[in-house]
Formats: structure tokens, sequence, C-alpha cells
């Protein structure tokens, strides 16, 4: 089986590269990119298994890299996880309607955040075989 | 006993009369032979011997009663006068019954009066002191009512204008002086939604009767939205009917402002406390995990680790800084530097940063006496501030100019830092020193606290007496800088 790809979309440099290495050290392919509408190009060039988001992040936030790939057919049904260091700046109803799979507050363990990602797939498979 | 000694002596005076007058008769009438025949004559001359004696008796008792009436009418007069001349005293008695009598009479009647009269002298009185007082407490309370600088109006059991104050006037646009008995739905605008709003409420406590109705209302007029905290109280007749309301509207626009300001400043503050503090925990975490192999990889985590920390630190120090400031309690050293030689050092520290994104940094020519008596490490990090906003929000390929002059004149020396940068539009400018101000459309051009710019603020102005300044050109660029009182200017006035 091939790796899994993942995007990993934070504005800040050290996040991405932590997770890069935790994800890589266990198998993941991982993709980058700064900003919410670098990582949206991304995301329909290199269709990833997941994206992992900042939510607050310049040019293009979180929520509206989640809406735009929601919007768009080729990566509607990539699930998300978001990381955010302000879970209350999402209303409920959004985070419905943005079929965000889980939330981790910032500042997240990287292990935390791989046992995440490894439910999501794995439930995402399991799904996919009913 | 008086009167009827009176009665006796005018009884006795008119017996006499009539003897006196019997006895003439007598003496007259004894000269006809009819009465002699009818054998008069020796009746009448025995009584003709004493008619001079009644005479004399007769007229001492007319005399007497003369001398009576008119001591008596005397007396009635000086009572009269008594009482046109001095009411309230008492009716001098003058010996006579009659005449003590009636003053004693009179003088009953008049206590009998007089206190009756000084009861009611009293409550006029009472009265009196309750009107002056009702005055002055009306006049107290159009005092406070006119000198609160929240909306107040009152209306009556018809919703109908008691009184207004000049803010309610204002407010509602109506003359608050001469609008009294106009209906409240005739005075207020009530084609705007809030002050349609503000109408119904009002008319609904009054109705519903309940003693105190709180809202909150907005007015929107011309684009711009008004917050207001509206208390209506109900005010009741003895009988618990309610005879109109007291509206008080407080304007917590700035209050809701500030509020909203300070939890986006919470928000933003704890998404930038937080952001290093991931990192530390995520490299900390594959520390102890084992998941840095080499030792290449593990001094690169502990580096990182060490960068974010010193991140965290700077942040807590700007809001520290800010609150020091603010409080007084900052510790301050001021000693003569050349801003330029202050500007050069943290030009040094900012070019990396512009030349990767591109921006050209045009520096300043060495000026000479340009010595400001300063607390280097503030003003440095009011410089850094600057410099670091401008390399910020300017696009790729722009510029930054740093300029320094001295004004001798003035006795300032002016650092300004012009950039080709986003800009800040006009509406937005006068906030862009508040602290935790971020300029809306910059939000996502760069991250920032909101507390750079209101920092420098702070140290030029409150600790140094000098004075930021900014003009801005949307989509062409800023200028941003200030003034400091040179040293030697500074050195003249101490």
């Amino acid at each position: 089986m091939a790796d899994k790809k993942v995007l990993v979309v934070d504005d800040e440099i050290h996040i991405i590269h932590v997770v890069a290495i935790k994800l890589r050290n266990n198998g993941y392919e991982v993709i980058s990119a700064e900003n919410g509408a670098e990582a949206f190009k991304l995301a329909c060039e290199e269709k990833p298994d997941i994206v992992v988001t900042d939510f607050q992040m310049p040019v293009m936030t979180g929520v509206e890299l989640v809406e735009k790939l929601r919007q768009n057919e080729a990566t509607k049904d990539i699930p998300v996880i978001m990381l955010t260091a302000r879970g209350f700046a999402i209303k409920d109803e959004q985070k419905e309607d943005l079929q965000i799979s889980e939330f981790l507050s910032k500042p997240f363990s990287p292990k935390e955040l791989l046992r995440s990602i490894e439910d999501i797939l794995h439930h995402k498979v399991v799904m996919g075989r009913n | 006993m008086k009167p009827v000694r009176n009665l006796y002596v005018v009884v006795t005076a008119g017996g006499l009369l009539l003897l006196g007058g019997l006895a003439e008769w007598s003496r007259c009438a004894g000269r006809t032979e009819a009465d002699l025949h009818l054998g008069l004559s020796a009746f009448a001359k025995g009584w003709g011997s004493i008619a001079p004696v009644c005479y004399v008796a007769g007229a001492v008792g007319v005399i007497l009663l003369g001398w009576c009436w008119l001591r008596l009418v005397r007396s009635i007069t000086s009572i009269a006068r008594q009482l046109r001349e001095n009411q309230s005293s008492q009716i001098k008695p003058d010996g006579s019954a009659i005449i003590n009598e009636l003053s004693e009479a009179i003088n009953n009647r008049f206590s009998g009066n007089r206190s009756y009269i000084e009861q009611l002298e009293k409550q006029i009185g009472n009265s009196q002191l309750k009107i002056q007082l009702l005055r002055r407490q009306k006049r107290n309370a159009d005092a406070i009512i006119y000198s609160i600088r929240d909306a107040v109006i009152v209306t009556d059991e018809s919703d109908r204008l008691l009184m207004a104050n000049e803010a309610a006037g204002k407010l509602f646009d109506f003359d608050f002086k001469n609008s009294q008995h106009k209906g409240i739905e005739e005075l207020i605008c009530t084609t705007n939604g809030g002050k349609k709003e503000f109408v119904n409420f009002l008319c609904q406590s009054r109705q519903s009767k309940v003693r105190y109705k709180r809202g909150e209302i907005v007015f929107s007029e011309q684009g711009r939205s008004k917050t207001f905290d509206c208390i209506v109280s109900c005010v009741y007749e003895k009988n618990e009917q309610v005879s109109g309301v007291v509206a008080v509207l407080h304007d917590i626009t700035r209050e809701k402002e500030i509020s909203q300001m300070k939890n986006d400043f919470v928000s933003h503050v704890s998404h930038e406390l937080k952001t290093p503090l991931a990192s530390i925990r995520a490299y900390s975490e594959m520390l102890l995990e084992g998941e840095a192999d080499d030792e290449k990889t593990r001094k690169e985590f502990y580096s990182v680790i060490q960068s974010q920390a010193e991140r965290l630190n700077r942040l807590i120090e700007d809001i520290l800084n800010i609150s020091r400031i603010e409080s007084g309690l900052i510790k301050v050293e001021k000693r003569p530097v050349s801003l330029t030689i202050l500007i050069e050092e943290q030009l040094q520290m900012i070019r990396k940063q512009a030349e990767e994104k591109d921006i050209e940094i045009i520096g300043q020519k060495p000026i000479v006496f340009d010595q400001v008596c300063v607390d280097k490490d503030m003003i440095s990090q009011v410089i850094i501030n600057l410099l670091s906003n401008a390399v910020k929000y300017t696009p790729s390929g722009g510029s930054i100019e740093i300029k320094t002059e001295v004004d001798e004149i003035a006795g300032v020396a002016r650092v300004s830092i012009t950039d080709t940068g986003v800009g800040i539009p006009d509406d937005e400018i006068k906030h862009i020193f508040e602290k935790f101000y971020r300029v809306s459309a910059n939000r996502k051009q760069a991250k920032g606290t909101g507390l750079g710019l209101n920092l420098a603020k702070q140290i030029i102005e409150k600790v140094h007496n000098g004075r930021v300044f900014v003009t801005s050109r949307l989509g062409q660029g800023s200028t941003f800088g200030f003034e400091l009182p040179l040293a030697a200017a500074e050195a003249l006035k101490s």
C-alpha cells in the first residue's frame, strides 16, 4: 500500500517541521503549505488523504480553506483536522457544516495528532469497505 | 346689678315727671267749676305743692339717664375704635356692666377667633413651606435631569412628553424645552427601526405596569449604529395606577467596543502565546519520545525550543511593558544618545527580513547634533516596532525609507519611516495607535498583537514627552514617525 499523503498547513514553519518529522517517521508522506490559498492549490493538485490545518493564518484562514475544499468536487471529501488556539472561535453549527473530523487545541501533542490521523484514516477505510 | 339700677333711675325719673305733670294739671284744673263739683279741688291743692320737687327730681333723673347713655355710647365707640385699631388686643372693660359684658363677649369671641386664625396661619405657613420645598425639589429634579449626560424622557399616562433633557432632544432630534404634552410617537421618528422599538418599549412598559424594565436598543443612522442601555421605570399614583414612565438611555456603544476589543485581545493574545508554546511542547515531546535520531536533529530541536521560549518572553514583556508604563511603574534610565546610531543598530536586525521579501531599505545620511536624552532600550523598541511593521505590511519589491531631521527652532529630532506598503484606510487611521487595534483589512496580511504601535506611543509620549505621528494613503504606503525633544533643548529647559 502506498504511503498515505498528509497536507500540513500552518503559518508557523516550526509546527510544519515537527509534524512532518513525526508523520514521516511513521510512514506518511507529508506535503505542506504556509497559508490557506497555497494549501487549497496544493490540495487540488496532490489530492492528499487528510489535511491538518491551523485555524488562524494570514491570506486565508483555516475555516476559509475548509469551506473552499468542501465546495470543490475533487476535494470535498478530504477529512480535515484543525489545530486551534481558540476553539471557541468556531460555532458548533459551523463545525458541522464544515465536516471537520477533529479539533486539536494548541499546544498539541504530535503523538495525539498521529493517533487522530490514524483513527480517521482507518475509519475512512472501514467505511469505504462497507 | 347696674343695668337694673339704671332702670330704677329711669322709672323713678319717669314717675316723678308724671307726678309733676299731675300736680301742674291739678293746679290749673282747681280753678274751674267742674273740678270743684267733682271734689277734686282739695286733692289738687295738696298735690300742687310737690310739683317743683318732682320736676327737679325728674330733671336730675333725666340728666343722670343722659349721662349714663352718653357713657354707654362713649364706651361702645371706644370698643369700636379698639376693634378697628387693634384687633389682636383684649377689649378693656370700663366698669359699666353692659360694657363689661359686651367686652367679655367680644374678648371671648376674639380669643376663639384668634386661636382659629393662629391655627389657620400655622396651616398656611406649613403649606407655604411645603410649596417651597416642593418647588425646590422640582428645581433639584430639573437640575439633575438637565445635567445628566444620558438621555432622560418622562411621559404621562397617555404617553405624552412631560419632560426631557438636552441629551434626549439631541438623540431623538426634537426641541426638548418646548415639546411638552406632545405624543411621544409624534416626537420620535418611528420610521427608524431602533427608535420605533424604543417607543414600543416605553408604551409597553407603562401598559404592563412593571416597576422596572431594562433592555438594549440599537439605533442605526447614516450607516453608524449606537447601542443604548435603556431603563424604563413606571411612576405610580397612590392607587397603584401608573401615571407615567421615566426612561433613561445610556450610550454603551464605546463600552461594547471596548469589551469586544478586550475579547479580541484575549483571544488574540492567547493565540499568540499558544503558538510558541505549541512549538515548545511538540519539540520537547519529540525529544522525549526519541523521535530525533541524530545529534544534529536534536540540536535543531533544542534551538527551536529556545527561540520559541524567547519569543514567548518577548510577547509577555510587551504586554507587561504597556501595563507598567500605564501604571507608571516602569524604570526609566535616560541618557544622551544619537538617534542615527540607534536607528542604524535596529536596521541591522531588520535588514535580513527585508532582504527575504526583496524590500529595499533606503537609509539616512548621518546627522550630527541629533542627541536625545532617552532610555536607549525603550527607543530601540520603538524603532524596531516601526521598522518591522513597515517590512510586514510592504509587499515584495517595495521600499522603506528612513529619515532623521533636526528641528532646532522647535527643539526636536524627528524620525520618519516611509514604506510603499498596503496603507491604512482613512476611517481607521485615527485608531491605529489604540491598544489592540488592528486594521481589519490587514489582519490577514501579517500576524500581530495590536500592541506594537501602542507600546511605541506610550514610550514616546508618556515616558519621553515626545509625539508620534502617521500619514497614509491606501494602497500606496504609510509614514510612521516620532519626535523627541533634543537633549540640548531639554538641558536648556531644566
